[in-house]
């Protein structure tokens, strides 16, 4: 039965797919940045979300190119139907929900746009029909998903021939979400996922550990287009930013990241670009403290610090396109709040209850695209975490656990896309586990392998 | 009656010479902040996907903004990237932003395969005469640097040039005196033309 609606699932996506090389190619409807430069897609994406370098400059303009428009909204969705190697655990229970069958599993609105030359951005807003709740049920919910809202200067040189000093402030509300090179996290690949889909106990911070919880405010200057800084605070989006959180469970412990204060963030760039190619040699960095349970804020709080390097290569030319990005992120933790009160046999509410005093996590990522025509693409990534073996944080447990109390965890993503026109794309994404929590075999000591997890996932994306 | 006339006539042209330099300073910000995004600090730009405007002349290129909106440049790209930025561009500025581009210094040139560059450059000065394709440099300057309403080709990208040429050959781009010319270029002239002019400096 699950297999007859797998192939119709298929059939039905290809069908829709097919639909779109129907249409007439250089239609009216296009989202939002397009209508306001009146420019296609491809003019600032090599593939949504990727960023050409004209997007760049789009993005760090503030997105005020263009005429502002009266109604600057645009509107995406997704659909798609998942299938895990083994999707039960040992007590043969469904491990992901909604497997098997076309699921209509997004939908997005944007608000997006220049106000003035000098004011533009986008706010997000998310429904995502997919969502487990508390109690393990699928119930849709909707809530604030990435945003970032700017005010930006320019400085041309003497010889009035460009802009030497591009600078402006951004707000918003997920660390990296600001970073026009799609090497860190917010914006890297794999730009969508199988929804709920199985992936690593570990993650370092600066990888969607805050995302939609934190309210960012940073100041940027890229300078004749060559060397980027920025600098900005991160803290938690409550008070005047607590819509920048809207829709986070923030009243259960571990529904939310908490910080204390305002938490340091330093991004700097080299940017290079000669005929047809670019180049970004960069680091980056976010330092949080961050307390064990945001319910309980009036404890110590332990200490995350993130320093990373990064890069990212394209050739973009007609009718070949190459790119790819790679990162390398290393997080010190500094358990000076939770390891004492664990030793101590109290762990300070839903915090960490870690065996050690420090631990390291170092996450890698690689990723390569070619691109024919803007229209047929295939990604080949990499990914591999490792870190310091710790009892407490990584405890044997099916599916989620680990035996071994490691959080290593490695594996690859191959990507097939088909983007017939501009505002809608077809993609057939395997993600293959090598490793997962410390182990190959058994990592999780209820027997579950690592190749397990591996997700086949069939998927189409519009946007309008 | 006739100093009447001539204060009239200095207001107007006042007038008309405020208008034009506010319409120039308008083309130098939408230049250097939306322009030069894709076309390069002071219109050399460094990628093959958008052309050189650096030192083009001012009729070519507000030419080529009003076929931009009248869609006669039909190529993907003209639509893709133009279309919607020519709703930044009035006739004023159109013809600002000429003026603009036509005083920028030029690129060097890039140097090429040195058996194409040749080969090109005996095409560019003296045609095929037997298959009827006409010298181009009769048209576009000894130099290739350009004359009112021939576009400036030396320097320019030599990708983007084989891809005019093919769009005027295709009638995507609609251009019926370039296209009576070049109708029967093959691949491989086209190559060694393209080659030739983008090793001009």
């Amino acid at each position: 039965m699950a297999r007859r609606s797998t192939a119709g699932a298929v059939w039905w996506i290809l069908v829709l797919a097919s639909a779109g090389l129907l249409a007439p190619p250089r239609a009216g409807a296009v989202p939002a940045y397009a209508r306001q430069t009146g420019q296609a897609c491809v003019a600032c994406h090599v593939s949504f979300p990727e960023l050409t370098p004209y997007g760049r400059l789009f993005k760090l303009s503030g997105y005020t190119i263009g005429t502002r428009q009266t109604l600057p909204f645009a509107v995406m969705a997704q659909a798609g139907v998942t299938q895990v190697k083994d999707n039960r655990d040992d007590e043969g229970n469904e491990v992901v929900p909604k497997t098997g069958s076309v699921q209509f599993s997004a939908a997005s609105l944007f608000l997006a746009g220049k106000v003035n030359d000098h004011v533009g951005g986008f706010v997000q807003w998310t429904y995502d029909n997919l969502n487990v709740n508390a109690e393990g049920n699928t119930v849709g919910h909707s809530g604030i998903d990435n945003t970032d809202l700017r005010v930006v200067g320019r400085i041309e040189n003497a010889a009035k021939t460009d802009v030497q000093w591009l600078y402006g402030m951004t707000l918003h509300n997920n660390p990296t979400v600001q970073d026009v090179w799609n090497s860190t996290p917010a914006f890297g690949f794999p730009y969508t996922a199988p929804p709920n889909g199985i992936g690593p106990a570990a993650a370092t911070t600066i990888d969607g550990g805050l995302a939609q919880q934190v309210a960012g405010l940073g100041a940027y200057v890229f300078w004749n287009r060559t060397w980027y800084a920025e600098l900005a605070g991160y803290r938690t989006a409550d008070g005047v930013f607590s819509w920048l959180r809207k829709g986070q469970d923030t009243h259960t412990p571990g529904g939310v990241a908490r910080l204390a204060g305002t938490n340091p963030y330093l991004r700097l760039a080299y940017n290079r670009e000669w005929g047809p190619h670019s180049l970004m040699l960069g680091g980056y960095g976010l330092r949080v403290n961050r307390y064990p349970d945001n319910t309980l804020p009036g404890t110590p709080t332990d200490r995350y610090t993130d320093l990373a390097v990064d890069a990212q290569y394209q050739y973009i030319t007609d009718p070949h396109t190459v790119t790819s990005q790679i990162t390398y992120i290393h997080e010190k933790q500094d358990y000076r709040a939770s390891y004492p009160a664990t030793s101590a046999g109290s762990p300070i509410g839903a915090g960490p209850t870690p065996a050690n005093a420090r631990d390291t996590l170092r996450t890698f990522k690689w990723k390569g695209s070619y691109y024919y025509e803007h229209t047929y693409g295939g990604t080949l990534a990499w990914f591999a975490t490792h870190g310091t073996t710790d009892a407490g944080l990584y405890a044997p447990g099916s599916v989620g656990g680990s035996a071994s109390g490691s959080p290593n965890s490695t594996g690859y993503i191959v990507e097939l896309d088909y983007a017939p026109i501009q505002y809608l794309r077809v993609m057939l994404q395997y993600t293959a586990f090598t490793r997962f929590n410390g182990g190959n075999r058994n990592y999780d000591g209820a027997g579950r392998n690592a190749r397990d997890n591996n997700m086949l996932f069939l998927n189409l994306w519009v946007a309008f | 009656m006739r100093k009447s006339i001539f204060l009239l006539a200095t207001a107007l042209f006042a007038t008309a010479a405020a208008a034009a330099e506010s319409a120039d300073e308008a083309a130098e910000k939408l230049a250097t902040q939306v322009c030069t995004a894709c076309h390069g600090p002071g219109g050399v730009s460094t990628s093959p996907q958008f052309p050189r405007l650096a030192a083009q002349p001012a009729p070519y290129l507000v030419a080529q903004i009003k076929a931009f909106r009248a869609n006669t440049r039909g190529e993907p790209e003209a639509h893709d990237y133009m279309l919607g930025m020519v709703t930044l561009i009035d006739d004023a500025t159109a013809e600002a932003l000429g003026r603009y581009f036509a005083r920028q210094a030029p690129a060097p040139g890039t140097p090429g395969d040195a058996k194409r560059v040749a080969q090109g450059r005996q095409v560019f000065e003296h045609g095929i005469a037997e298959r009827g394709i006409a010298a181009c440099a009769t048209c576009h300057g000894a130099h290739a640097e350009g004359n009112t309403i021939f576009p400036r080709l030396a320097g320019q990208h030599a990708a983007y040039l084989v891809k005019q040429l093919k769009a005027i050959q295709s009638r995507l781009r609609q251009s019926p005196v370039m296209h009576g010319i070049i109708k029967d270029l093959t691949p491989a002239e086209m190559d060694a033309l393209a080659a030739y002019l983008q090793s001009l400096g």
